[in-house]
């Protein structure tokens, strides 16, 4: 199990990985440490699993996410994009997510980039995706919560 | 003579914002709007705080304060494409223009199998309203390949196209490319081959001297935000003897002589597709608008355009892993740049370039099937217009190249 921090709802590693970005020095290496996540974490949804139904729309990026939970009703996230920023965001959202219920996953806040400092992610009308991801997220473990 | 750009930049209060980032703003997506001078901005503002009424209507001084100016402005910009204010009817943009072409002449005066032709460099609005006909009463769409080497159009290939044709509707210069077509060897094909012409001069009013009545058109279709105007209005510009073979696709208000009970008549002239009460506010900031870009030469703003841009294309392929859609540095393009890293997401390097202060635009720029032609799913693009520096440009390239060391 988990630990969760009650106000978020976010998880004591996403607690860690918002420290990670606070102590970046400027928003340049914030990116870069962004990109890194992209780059150690890559999709672990094939990209030949990548299809119409699982597409993330109102994204300049391709961007899909499966959801599923495990035996013992953990969630699973597995996503993938093609922008690094937007692959970067989606593993950091599915260390936070991945084990949490179903049901913690619908009260969790996505203000975790806020709190990182990835200012160019936060408005949807900016059509990079990461809202339109969260909110696909958590409308996928309303489905799994029944 | 150079422009005064500190004189020029200083009327326009936005480039001297800061971002939330703290960065200085500095403004590359021009093809997708132009920000608006001073007195643009008062010209609405003094309508709504002074005379706001509504046009054509009453008989009072406000009414007739919001008619004159309605319709002085109309004279202004008819005149700046070089044409009498008859031919110009307000639209709510480009889009609507060419759907006002597909809705009101071309439902009505083409019938099955008739052919309109189109290029791949189209942006979606001249393309969909064309498929949309299709489907509705069975006209042939046909396409005009671009050379993907050159980026030009092939010309031999539309020269075939327009055999029998009924309609041809070119982009006169590419939102993406910045490619300017042959538009006066174009116009003259098409005629010779019986077909009507429909230009989009969304991408080019902003940069050249458009004279409707001199290139010899059909129809030209124009937005106001693109040169220095307000959003939500443009124009569709209509040759007289065409005009009289358009129906209304609106109706209502104001394009009306009577009604009764039994049935209505109509008004002649432009006055025939602006039903409803006026974009009045709108149509006097484009006056303003216009009457602000008179007192410079559209060739002494092409050529600053130029300078930025060629200068900025040359260095950009200096960078590694660039790649550039266009030929920006040929002298009749618009300047814009369309480019993407070969490592770094187009989605990404917009992002980047954002976070140092940079609007450039991202994404397939209302343009599918050029992309597809150029076997891309997007790009960037750095668009420049008459209040853009070379000290800007500079500062682009180095911001460019510091993301391209640091994350490519």
């Amino acid at each position: 199990m988990i630990r969760i921090n009650d106000e978020n709802m976010w998880s004591s590693n996403l607690i860690s990985i918002i420290e990670e970005f606070q102590d970046c020095f400027d928003s340049m290496e914030r990116y870069e440490l962004l990109f890194d996540y992209a780059k150690n974490h890559p999709s672990p949804l094939p990209i030949e699993d990548w299809n119409e139904g699982n597409k993330i729309t109102g994204c300049q990026s391709r961007a899909h996410v499966s959801c599923n939970v495990d035996d013992e009703g953990n969630f699973i996230l597995m996503g993938g994009a093609d922008a690094q920023i937007v692959q970067g965001l989606m593993a950091i959202t599915a260390i936070a997510v991945n084990g949490m219920t179903p049901m913690s996953v619908t009260k969790m806040t996505p203000k975790y980039a806020e709190e990182m400092g990835i200012h160019s992610s936060l408005t949807p009308s900016r059509a990079n995706g990461f809202l339109n991801m969260f909110r696909r997220v958590q409308e996928e473990a309303k489905k799994l919560m029944k | 003579m150079a422009l005064d750009l500190k004189q020029i930049r200083s009327e326009f209060p936005i480039l001297q914002r800061k971002l939330p980032n703290g960065k200085q703003l500095v403004y590359f997506d021009n093809a997708a709007t132009s920000q608006k001078p001073r007195c643009v901005i008062s010209a609405m503002s003094n309508y709504y705080e002074q005379y706001n009424s509504n046009a054509h209507r009453a008989n009072h001084t406000l009414a007739d304060e919001a008619t004159t100016a309605l319709e002085t402005a109309r004279e202004n910009i008819a005149n700046f494409f070089g044409t009498s204010p008859n031919q110009l009817i307000y639209t709510s943009g480009a889009t609507e223009a060419i759907n006002l072409v597909a809705f009101s002449w071309a439902r009505e005066n083409l019938r099955r199998d008739d052919i309109v032709v189109l290029t791949e460099m189209e942006h979606h609005a001249d393309i969909v309203p064309w498929q949309q006909l299709s489907k509705e009463i069975g006209i042939e769409v046909r396409y005009v390949p671009i050379n993907t080497e050159t980026f030009k159009l092939d010309m031999e290939a539309f020269s075939i196209a327009i055999q029998d044709s009924s309609l041809v509707c070119v982009v006169h210069t590419s939102n993406v490319l910045g490619v300017r077509n042959p538009i006066e060897k174009i116009i003259k094909l098409s005629h010779s081959a019986g077909a009507k012409v429909l230009l989009d001069c969304a991408q080019s009013a902003p940069h050249e001297k458009i004279n409707f009545d001199g290139l010899g058109a059909d129809f030209i279709a124009v937005s106001a935000h693109k040169m220095a105007g307000p959003t939500g209005i443009g124009c569709l510009l209509v040759k007289k003897e065409i005009m009289i073979q358009m129906t209304p696709f609106m109706t209502g208000g104001s394009m009306i002589k009577t009604v009764t009970t039994e049935g209505s008549t109509f008004q002649d002239g432009h006055a025939l597709f602006e039903t409803g009460t006026p974009r009045i506010a709108e149509a006097i900031g484009w006056g303003a608008a216009v009457e602000w870009l008179n007192q410079f030469e559209m060739k002494e703003i092409h050529s600053h355009i130029h300078k930025i841009s060629s200068w900025t294309s040359i260095e950009m392929k200096k960078i590694p892993g660039i790649i550039i859609y266009g030929d920006p540095e040929r002298s009749d393009s618009s300047g814009a740049i369309s480019f993407l890293h070969e490592s770094i997401q187009s989605l990404d390097l917009a992002l980047l370039l954002d976070e140092g202060g940079f609007a450039v635009r991202t994404g397939h720029h209302c343009a599918q099937p050029l992309m597809d032609a150029l076997s891309i799913p997007s790009t960037n693009r750095a668009s420049f217009w008459i209040y853009n520096t070379m000290e800007e440009a500079k500062l682009f390239i180095k911001h460019l190249k510091y993301i391209v060391e640091r994350f490519a």
